[in-house]
């Protein structure tokens, strides 16, 4: 057999492998292997994420960085260890100011119970929009509790596993979230693009929305609770010939940026993730 | 042994990549640290390595994703299989010949990928998919193929010097 075609023959048996690992997986045989490999890869992921963010914290703080480096001239020998100090002090200030306002943001909405969860990665895939937290069934997550910060709505758990879970935000295309216009009162459904950019849809014509007005969960369809804040309107598209007008929204939540996230644990959805 | 430093290689870039690449897009892509060690490997005549790493990386990507299981480890091994037909080829010695392999590669991961991810019925606007995600993710690549390349080339000469002959 010729080189080319042996090599043919490989490709096409891991292809066939794969695919029937693919059905394997859509049958929901893989969960157990799948929940074994991900306890190492997560506990990885969550070490080389925290150092990740101490790195950029230390690199986004220019002032701090000149006195550390005036430190550096002043005191060579020391400067090692302050070097380690300053980025481990930062990270649990910072830490310290997240778990703070999540605090905050628990003690205003005292029927909830919360699990505060580490972000330890995100969805390798750049057409899905999920990231990784570093809690799972071990500490009563489960899939479908809507996940939040202390500035608004996150997600919802879409995989669970003993000690990881995956997320899904509310900018990934397949997740959809039923809203509320705070002002106006019109209620509306929120998407979002591939690019990650947040649209209300199903606005009624009738109902004046403004930019700047505050988005909410509507509860409707019982995927997420009520009143917790998704958004503020940017800008209204509005024609007179269409059913509905739309409007483009920039989340509350920081989703680029997140480092701790809080899964709201004694909240049962009545809807699989995807559906509103 | 090669096949299995490799395999880990491999979980240790699809951590990489969710845990750090993932921070850092252009546009909303990001380069695929296993797609290009993959690629590059098979362009040092490593194939059958490649398509192991291929195989076992995508599986490691697919674990650390929302896409179905086993589509990136697919991709990745039709990908690593078209970089292995440059062989022989008269351009194959060519120094800017990975540019077009990782080009061509990446546009065929991206491609299969998003078919993938479109079947299992998420939504998909392909304009938007093909401008913010799967161009500049080729670009980055692209930028980061010949870096790559060399690195391969490298360590292929340092693990499995060629033969020697004596007298």
């Amino acid at each position: 057999m010729s080189r080319t075609s042996s090599r043919a023959l490989l490709a096409l048996t891991l292809i066939l492998i794969a695919g029937g690992l693919l059905i394997l997986n859509l049958g929901g045989y893989l969960q157990a292997a799948q929940g074994l490999a991900l306890r190492p890869l997560g506990g990885i992921q969550g070490w080389i994420s925290q150092r990740v963010l101490a790195v950029r914290t230390l690199l986004t703080s220019p002032t701090d960085l000149a006195e550390l480096t005036a430190e550096n001239q002043r005191l060579q020998a020391e400067v090692a260890r302050l070097e380690r100090e300053v980025i481990a002090l930062r990270e649990q200030a910072n830490e310290a100011e997240v778990l703070a306002g999540l605090l905050g943001y628990a003690r205003t909405r005292p029927e909830s119970r919360y699990v505060a969860a580490r972000v330890i990665g995100q969805d390798v895939s750049p057409f899905i929009r999920s990231i990784w937290i570093g809690q799972g069934s071990d500490a009563g997550v489960q899939q479908g509790m809507p996940v939040v910060t202390e500035r608004g709505l996150v997600g919802r758990v879409a995989e669970v596993y003993s000690t990881v879970s995956r997320v899904q935000l509310i900018t990934d295309p397949e997740s959809v979230v039923n809203v509320r216009l705070q002002t106006s009162r019109g209620d509306g459904v929120l998407r979002a693009r591939v690019n990650g950019e947040l649209w209300v849809d199903l606005i009624e014509q009738g109902v004046s929305v403004t930019p700047g007005e505050l988005v909410l969960s509507s509860g409707l369809g019982g995927a997420f609770p009520e009143d917790i804040p998704v958004g503020q309107i940017v800008t209204v598209r509005k024609r007179d010939y269409e059913l509905f007008q739309q409007a483009v929204v920039q989340a509350s939540a920081d989703l680029d940026n997140l480092e701790i996230v809080l899964v709201i644990a004694n909240f049962r959805p009545s809807a699989p993730p995807g559906a509103p | 042994m090669a096949s299995f430093l490799g395999i880990l290689l491999m979980a240790l870039l699809a951590v990489v990549q969710s845990s750090v690449l993932a921070r850092f897009t252009f546009l909303e892509g990001t380069p695929n640290l296993i797609l290009l060690a993959c690629v590059s490997w098979a362009l040092t005549g490593r194939v059958v390595e490649a398509m192991l790493w291929g195989f076992f990386g995508g599986l490691f990507l697919d674990l650390l994703s929302g896409a179905p299981f086993g589509v990136s480890s697919m991709a990745l091994v039709v990908a690593v299989y078209l970089a292995s037909l440059t062989e022989g080829r008269f351009w194959e010695a060519h120094p800017l010949a990975p540019l077009g392999v990782v080009g061509i590669a990446s546009v065929v991961y991206y491609g299969l990928t998003l078919t993938a991810v479109w079947l299992a019925g998420h939504p998909v606007d392909p304009a938007l998919a093909l401008t913010q995600v799967i161009l500049p993710s080729t670009f980055l690549n692209l930028l980061l193929a010949l870096p790559a390349s060399q690195l391969a080339g490298r360590v292929r000469q340092a693990a499995f010097p060629p033969p020697v002959r004596m007298g």
